[in-house]
């Protein structure tokens, strides 16, 4: 699943290893999250939603892209 | 060791590397010692009924199931290690375990009528190396995978 938790990790300077502390998680879960290589449980979802003060589908798509790399209506 | 030696085993252990929390780490450590109690009470005992220092009977089979104290904590441990743990350690360790027992059993029946076909006779304990075999590269593969 595409998120945009890498962008806002960055644009608050933290480190991996930071937001695995403020989560409860370890850096190796934030990385592999970031990578979207492991889908997050709903209660992780929320935790990360709060961390960030964003709602959970402004952080997570479950979308796949579109050929042309466009995303379909919502 | 040279260098160019030293550098591919320490990428070959990246694999067993994991970055476990605070309480992870306490809880693996926890799992740990009760293991190596285990293990040490088990060739305590292996070494005490082989050398005949333990007299037949009742007193023998104490000493024999002495050592399953420790495993039953060991064993209690590594449950709440499973328990308290990260759930993207938990997803790697609970798939680790499905593979290692599922082999196991593969192994130990599918062993069973090579015996019938003339290959040699092997002990049980086979089968469950096979299974702490099949475990542990199940645990290496999970870690490569999210890493």
């Amino acid at each position: 699943m595409k998120n945009t938790l890498r962008v806002l990790r960055a644009a608050r300077g933290w480190s991996q290893a930071e937001l695995a502390d403020a989560l409860g998680v370890s850096r190796q879960t934030v990385n592999a999250i970031e990578t979207s290589r492991y889908d997050p449980s709903l209660p992780l979802a929320f935790r990360i939603a709060e961390v960030f003060g964003q709602r959970i589908d402004e952080i997570f798509d479950p979308r796949p892209p579109a050929p042309n790399g466009h995303r379909g209506p919502p | 060791m040279h260098e160019q030696d030293v550098v591919p085993a320490r990428r070959w252990l990246r694999g067993f590397a994991c970055e476990l929390t605070e309480q992870d780490r306490r809880n693996a450590g926890v799992f740990t010692r009760w293991s190596v109690l285990w293990s040490l009470g088990l060739v305590a005992s292996t070494f005490a009924l082989d050398g005949g220092w333990v007299p037949a009977g009742a007193p023998a089979v104490v000493v024999a199931l002495a050592p399953n104290v420790f495993g039953l904590f060991a064993l209690r441990a590594f449950m709440r290690f499973l328990r308290e743990t990260d759930e993207l350690q938990r997803k790697i360790h609970l798939e680790a375990l499905a593979a290692g027992f599922g082999g196991g059993v593969i192994f130990m029946w599918g062993y069973r009528l090579l015996e019938r076909a003339g290959a040699p006779q092997l002990d049980t304990s086979d089968g469950l190396l096979a299974m702490i075999l099949v475990w542990a590269a199940g645990l290496w593969v999970g870690m490569r995978r999210y890493a």
